[in-house]
Formats: structure tokens, C-alpha cells, sequence
């Protein structure tokens, strides 16, 4: 569905992405991990083309997203539904209008329906109460759960969360991780997550990658994944206290 | 930017644009009413009192009706507007543009397929490319009386004479070339401004240069298409 096909990035100077090669597949929620700078979110912004690929291609559905003009463009990105890490609502809309945002802009539906749905998909991440309130007033948990519900309110077939649980306390977490989960159960999106929360990626993850000097050097399903040989996913795992015996499996509820 | 907010004019009809736009010219307009008027009074009572100094050595000063009019509807009445409202309004908008350049807003309305220039700069330069020309006709207004007072009170020169003058000798064109003047400077404050915004880099720092760049770029700029336009119409 999603195909990065040696793609290299630099920037300042560095090469964040070098070479990276990389399949995402319908319906699956895939989780980039990797330390800070390690380019996760900027492999995350070449799906939907805020950055260009010096060199390679980033396949969607067999379109090169870097070859797209104006129209085709607006075409894949109305299929993406993203969730930056700062939650990025306008500061001068009330939290309904946020959610009702693209649907205002983009549709003909009426202020009703769209005031109508956003009350829905709000309600759906747990913010029935909210509508009119300013984003300011939210704790950034809450902000993150707005944010999703504006993501989610034109029916994306793909997701990309950066560090949905960046900042936030583990409850919160938690409950941003089901609400992840549940995107893919029940709306059957597929989704992609970049986090440096294992704890977090082992929980939601159908396939991990750990995304290491511009390269995944791992991909595996969650139980493989903690059992991997290579070296510095065993380190990234251990510096979270998550070790190939398990532990990880009594850590997180599934 | 300016092309591609040409292109954006019709969906100014949709009501939410209409809102936003009503909303620019509110802030651009009446939030800047004080201190134009402030600085549009004492600009006018200014130069009333230097030409009259001046002319009253020859014994003219009874004219400083005409020069006050004429100079304030050339190029003070546009030309101090358009500072005051680089260095308030420009700045605001550079600054929260800004913002939600480093917090990816910005990204985030192009993700959702609504173009930032449609969204955001469009109402603004719908804002500014209005009320600059109509604060420019308060700024001239407020300059002229400022002038009178000034003529009457410091001068001896008697109001009908001062109005009388004024009237006589200042042109439709110095009015129009004025307010085309201010036309243009409502647009390069807007383009600088948002292009500024859009460009920030390095969270709250970048803001803070991105707004500083914003009203010396606006100073500038205005300073030299003042001049030109100035010179195409006066030869």
C-alpha cells in the first residue's frame, strides 16, 4: 500500500534517510521506532509529501507521491488522516470547529452536519464535552484526542500518528493507544505510528520497525520483534526495561 | 503569492471567508484607530508649524492650508499609515503566522488539502489592500485638522482661510495617487508579512526574527515603492 523505495533525505547537512526501503500493507497499524533524529517523523511527512525524497520514491497505492501535481496531490492527501505530535489545532477555533475543519472547507455539507458529526467523532475519543471549548483549555492528552478526532472526521483510509503519546502521562497513553487500536479494528484503517514508546508500539503494533541511521534495521511482528538479534534494537529494548524473555507481554495489556 | 491569491478571490463569498475577512478588518481597522490618530494629528499639526515658521519670514504663511493638504494626501497621510499599520497589524501577522508555521498548523492544513494562501493570507490581503486606502483618508483628515489648529492657535492664520487654501490648490490626483499609494502598501505589507510567517524556522526565536524582518522589510519596501510611484506620477 505504502512502498518507500530507496529513499534518501538529507537535511542541514545529515542524512536522515539513507537508502530506506520500506513496505506498509493494507489495514495493518506498522510502528516506525528509533531514537531521537533517528528520521522517523521525517519519514512519516514523506508519505503525504511535506518532504520530498532527494533521491527514491515513495509508492502510494502505485502512485509516486513525489510526481504528483496540484489536483492528484490533494487527491492522496484526502486519503491520510494525520496526527502531529503537538496536536497542530488552530488556537483560534473552538475545538468543534477544529474537528468540523475539513469538512467546512472541503464539502458542501451543511454547518448542522458537520457541527453534528464533529459532536460524533469527538464523542468517539472521549471529548463529548468539549465542542466549544478553545484548544488552550485542553491538557495536551486532550489536545492529542481532538486532534485524532479532526483525523478521522473525512474517513481516511491511512493514519499517521507522530509520537501520539509523546508527553503524556501513562494513562493517558494507554488510552491514546486504544484509541489507535481501535481505528484499526473497528474502522479498519490502515495506520501508521512513529514513537519511541516500545511499551507503547508492542501494544498497538501489528509490524515494528526500528528505524536506525536512515535504515529500518528490523521489521517483525511484536513477540519476533523483542526476540530480535540485532544489536541495537536489543539495546533500545533493554534501555526500556523490555526484555526477549517477555516481560514486555506483563507490561502492557494488550 | 500575490498571483495565487489572485486566483483565490471567488471563494472570498463563501460566508466563513466573509466572516474572517469582516474579522482582518476589524483588527487592521478600529484596533489601529488610537494610535493613527494620535500620530495622524501630530504629523499634520508637525508640518503647520515647520512651513508655517518658514513662510511666515516671507509673509505666506496664510498658505500652509495648501501644503499641509497637499503633502499629507501625497505621501504622509499614506506613507505614515502604512508604517503604523507594518508595525502593528504586519507584525501580528507575521508572528502568527509564525507560529503556526513552528507548530505545524500550517502542515497541517496542507494535509487536510485546505491551501494556506486561500485559508490565510487571502482575508488578510483582502483586510489590508481596503483599509489601508480608508485609514489613509482618516490619517489625511486628522493631518489637515491638525494642521488648522496649529495655523489658528500658533500661526494666526484664520480657519476659512486655512480651509479656503487647502481646497484651492490641492488636486483630485494627489488624492488618488495617494490612496493607490496606500493600495500598495496594504499589499506588500500583507505579502511580506505572511511570506515572513510562512518561512519561520526555529520555534520562538524564529518568530521573534521573522517579525522583526516583517516591519524592516515593510519599511523599506514602502520607502521605495513610495518613490517610484511618486516619481511615475509627478515628473
Amino acid at each position: 500500500m505504502i512502498r518507500f523505495e530507496k529513499v534518501t533525505k538529507m537535511l542541514g547537512g545529515k542524512r536522515v534517510l539513507d537508502a530506506l526501503d520500506m513496505e506498509i500493507r493494507k489495514g495493518e497499524t506498522f510502528v516506525i521506532v528509533g531514537t531521537s533524529g533517528a528520521g522517523k517523523s521525517v519519514t512519516l511527512k514523506h508519505m503525504v509529501r511535506l518532504l520530498s525524497p532527494d533521491s527514491g520514491r515513495v509508492v502510494v497505492d502505485g502512485e509516486v507521491v513525489s510526481e504528483l501535481s496540484g489536483g492528484e496531490l490533494e487527491r492522496i492527501r484526502d486519503r491520510f488522516g494525520y496526527l502531529f505530535q503537538s496536536g497542530a489545532l488552530l488556537q483560534w477555533l473552538s475545538v468543534g470547529d477544529n474537528v468540523g475543519l475539513p469538512l467546512r472547507e472541503k464539502t458542501d455539507m451543511s454547518d448542522e452536519e458537520i457541527d453534528q458529526l464533529s459532536h460524533e467523532k469527538l464523542a468517539l475519543v472521549g471529548l463529548a464535552d468539549v465542542f466549544e471549548k478553545r484548544p488552550d483549555d485542553l491538557s495536551g492528552g486532550m489536545r492529542k484526542r481532538a486532534a485524532l478526532a479532526r483525523a478521522i472526521i473525512t474517513k481516511p483510509d491511512i493514519i499517521l500518528y507522530d509520537e501520539p503519546t509523546s508527553g503524556l502521562d501513562p494513562v493517558t497513553s494507554r488510552a491514546i493507544d486504544r484509541l489507535i487500536d481501535d481505528m484499526r479494528r473497528e474502522l479498519g484503517v490502515t495506520s501508521v505510528v512513529v514513537t519511541h514508546d516500545l511499551h507503547s508500539a508492542l501494544a498497538i503494533g501489528t509490524r515494528i520497525g526500528m528505524l536506525y541511521q536512515g535504515r529500518l534495521v528490523e521489521v517483525a511482528e511484536p513477540d519476533a520483534f523483542v526476540k530480535s538479534k540485532v544489536k541495537v534494537v536489543q539495546d533500545f529494548l533493554e534501555a526500556q526495561y523490555i526484555t526477549k524473555h517477555g516481560s514486555w507481554e506483563r507490561m502492557v495489556a494488550k | 503569492m500575490l498571483g495565487e491569491a489572485f486566483l483565490f478571490l471567488p471563494h472570498m463569498l463563501k460566508k466563513r471567508m466573509r466572516h474572517e475577512t469582516l474579522y482582518q478588518l476589524f483588527l487592521t481597522g478600529i484596533k489601529s484607530l488610537g494610535v493613527i490618530t494620535v500620530v495622524a494629528m501630530f504629523t499634520g499639526m508637525i508640518l503647520a508649524l515647520q512651513t508655517g515658521l518658514e513662510l511666515r519670514r516671507f509673509g505666506q504663511e496664510v498658505n500652509i492650508g495648501t501644503a499641509v493638504t497637499v503633502v499629507m494626501m501625497r505621501e504622509m497621510g499614506p506613507f505614515m499609515t502604512a508604517l503604523i499599520i507594518a508595525a502593528s497589524v504586519g507584525s501580528a501577522i507575521a508572528a502568527q503566522l509564525g507560529t503556526m508555521t513552528v507548530s505545524e498548523e500550517i502542515a497541517a492544513l496542507e494535509i487536510m488539502s485546505i491551501n494556506p494562501v486561500r485559508f490565510l493570507v487571502m482575508p488578510r490581503l483582502v483586510a489590508l489592500s481596503v483599509m489601508v486606502p480608508i485609514l489613509t483618508v482618516y490619517t489625511n483628515i486628522l493631518g489637515v485638522v491638525g494642521g488648522a489648529i496649529v495655523g489658528y492657535t500658533q500661526l494666526g492664520v484664520s480657519l476659512t482661510a486655512y480651509f479656503d487654501n487647502a481646497t484651492r490648490y490641492a488636486e483630485n490626483k494627489d488624492l488618488y495617487v495617494g490612496l493607490f499609494k496606500a493600495f500598495l502598501f496594504g499589499i506588500i505589507i500583507t505579502l511580506v508579512a505572511c511570506h515572513q510567517g510562512f518561512s519561520t524556522t526555529e520555534g520562538a526565536v524564529g518568530v521573534g526574527r521573522a517579525t522583526r524582518r516583517t516591519v524592516i522589510i515593510s519599511f523599506l519596501t514602502i520607502l521605495v515603492v513610495g518613490y517610484i510611484v511618486t516619481r511615475l506620477f509627478y515628473k
